[in-house]
């Protein structure tokens, strides 16, 4: 636990003797909307809870959460990152498109290099030349997507062989019975997850997202700490397009178009705060299993997808809220 | 006598300037989102190749990169630019109306390519050219009919919502499958947004909602290929897949067999047909308020009378 998150919580303690309900429904009302919707989704469908689904949706929801994985981390040091979804778009058409011209290993390998170099980018505005972050990044979802648009000239990009080619494992292979995306997402979160808690790597990221002066003056090198956090993002990027390429075996301009939202939303509806310094991977991973199994569950009521995007933000809406009330201890505001 | 040169120069000039708008004529294009998809950018091509193998024809080429607003203004800039006619492709069909009508009150004539424009504009426009969505629903039912003998449940994968294009192949597809064999069902639809992934995803969801599917029809075959991809994938075998578009992806999977049938349309047909009746309204024939190019069905028994599509 990192000291803020400490001190915040030694103050739940003193107040919980007081108002434990209270307190329980707004440090845990998460977990209460979701195990009701969980509850109310196994009633109306008997699929709901099945092995099959189960992995299933955590197969579909991997791809956001590897992505999520490494935005966490941008987040907990104070920043925003809203060019994931059009690097997604890119890497996925740059190693489907590759794959065919230059063999698989040389695709992956140009596809993170380009997809680091505009990690670097990012890293390099926001880390040392100090812009900020919301700016860069959303002028670097539309110069990414033009990018992608020039290289393709408009066309969708497909690997001709489907099904004689190694590249099939990182989207559609097993191990030991689960399912690659998903031992993907799970590795990666433990990694990322051992660094931010367990180093001083970790303790410096959430140095400078809680309180970049204090940590400047602690000596942290405040530009090369953001850098970093662009470049794991970035790493992440590339991770989902191997997966999310390999799956379909093709791609199209804006095959990642949207997603920086949904990580944004798994990342929120987890409860790491968007003012930096708090957080975990760890919650982002519930977070963005939450999302997933919401949407799932209204497709097997056979709710059309658009409710999914209301019944998502609505408790994203109300998470924010549970958030804010629990930093100031009460539910509603007062008339002050 | 004086004044006779004058005349005669007067009434040269006027025959010159006859001649000369007899010759060639200037018409503006404002497309939908060039770039976005390989239909469109293929259209583009091929409107470009067809105009410059006409030399009595000047085009100006505009897109709207999806944008309504930026569209209304290309309308706009185009009558001021008095071009003999204007071709566009709505990125709203409700949107785009006004600009219609000032085009048509302008003395310039519209014609409206691929995608119609609601119900309201159509009086002021020349003449629609396009594809015939509705009827393309239909083959597609038929399609699925007669891969299924009449008997069956399907799933339907459709279009991004409000696209006219979506909402007419589902309805002409419903309304066809009801009255050619109301023995298949149809156990849900869902929308794909025109994503290959995304249809991939939807089709995961029916595949473990439902346990017994006999076929799939996707509103393109970039959708519906992801939904195959979804099938092979859980290894659920024997269903029917039909789409719409055919895509090269599509083309390829029927080839393997694994794909059943779509309904061929042609980019390059669509371009070809929308500046010829440009040109017919034009030349002042009479040229009838929706004008349909072909767009035959194709299945893995006809696939060797077409070429593989471009896109």
């Amino acid at each position: 636990m990192t000291p803020i998150e400490q001190t915040e919580s030694i103050g739940l303690k003193r107040k919980l003797n007081r108002v434990s309900f209270k307190n329980f429904l707004t440090t845990q009302g998460i977990l209460i909307v979701f195990m009701i919707c969980l509850a109310g989704f196994s009633i109306f469908s008997d699929r709901f809870l099945s092995e099959e689904n189960i992995m299933t949706v955590i197969r579909q929801a991997s791809i956001v959460g590897i992505i999520a994985i490494g935005v966490t981390v941008v987040i907990i040091g104070g920043n925003l990152d809203l060019s994931v979804g059009s690097m997604l778009s890119f890497a996925t058409v740059l190693v489907v498109d590759l794959h065919d011209k230059i063999g698989p290993t040389n695709a992956i390998i140009v596809m993170f290099a380009m997809t680091l170099l505009i990690g670097a980018v990012n890293g390099f505005l926001i880390g040392y030349m100090k812009l900020n972050s919301l700016i860069v990044t959303l002028a670097m979802l539309s110069a990414i997507q033009g990018i992608t648009l020039i290289y393709t000239g408009g066309q969708n990009v497909d690997i001709a062989n489907q099904d004689s080619t190694w590249f099939a494992f990182f989207g559609r292979g097993f191990v030991g019975g689960i399912a690659v995306p998903i031992l993907m997402f799970a590795v990666l979160a433990l990694c990322v997850h051992f660094v931010m808690r367990y180093t001083s790597y970790g303790r410096r990221i959430f140095a400078i997202g809680g309180n970049p002066t204090a940590a400047v003056y602690a000596g942290i090198r405040k530009s090369r700490c953001v850098f970093s956090t662009y470049m794991i993002s970035a790493f992440s990027v590339g991770c989902a397009a191997l997966v999310l390429g390999s799956r379909v075996m093709g791609s199209q301009n804006n095959v990642g178009q949207g997603y920086e939202l949904l990580v944004l939303a798994g990342i929120i509806l987890g409860g790491t705060s968007l003012m930096g310094g708090a957080g975990s991977v760890w919650k982002t991973v519930i977070g963005v299993l939450i999302l997933g199994f919401i949407q799932n569950g209204l497709l097997l009521l056979g709710y059309p997808y658009y409710t999914q995007w209301l019944v998502t933000w609505v408790i994203i809406i109300v998470a924010v809220w549970l958030d804010l009330a629990n930093q100031r201890k009460r539910l509603f505001t007062s008339h002050s | 006598m004086f004044s006779k040169i004058a005349l005669s120069v007067a009434v040269a000039s006027v025959m010159a300037f006859n001649v000369a708008s007899a010759e060639t004529v200037r018409i503006g294009i404002t497309q939908n989102n060039v770039g976005v998809d390989s239909y469109q950018t293929t259209y583009e091509k091929a409107f470009i190749e067809a105009a410059n193998a006409d030399e009595n024809v000047e085009v100006v080429v505009l897109d709207a990169g999806g944008d309504v607003a930026r569209q209304i203004g290309q309308m706009q800039d185009l009558i001021q630019q008095r071009v003999d006619a204007i071709i566009i492709w709505p990125t709203n069909g409700q949107a785009v109306i006004p600009a219609v009508r000032q085009a048509k009150s302008a003395g310039i004539p519209v014609i409206v390519t691929n995608s119609k424009i609601a119900d309201a504009g159509m009086e002021f426009i020349a003449a629609f050219s396009g594809p015939d969505n509705i009827r393309q629903g239909a083959y597609s039912a038929e399609m699925m009919c007669d891969a299924l003998d009449n008997k069956g449940q399907i799933v339907q994968v459709a279009g991004q919502p409000g696209y006219t294009t979506a909402i007419e192949r589902a309805k002409g597809f419903e309304d066809r499958l009801a009255e050619a064999c109301p023995e298949v069902k149809i156990l849900e639809t869902q929308p794909g947004d025109w994503n290959r992934e995304k249809a991939q995803r939807t089709m995961e969801n029916f595949l473990t909602k439902y346990d017994r599917i006999d076929g799939v029809y996707a509103g393109d075959d970039n959708m519906g290929v992801g939904a195959l991809n979804a099938a092979k994938a859980a290894k659920r075998d024997g269903i029917i897949f039909i789409g719409a578009t055919n895509f090269a992806v599509g083309y390829e999977a029927m080839e393997r067999g694994e794909y059943y049938g779509s309904v061929y349309q042609s980019p390059v047909d669509d371009a070809r047909a929308a500046l010829q009746t440009a040109l017919d309204v034009l030349d002042g024939k009479d040229v009838p308020k929706l004008n349909y190019f072909d767009t035959p069905k194709i299945t893995r028994d006809t696939l060797s009378q077409f070429d593989k599509p471009v896109f």
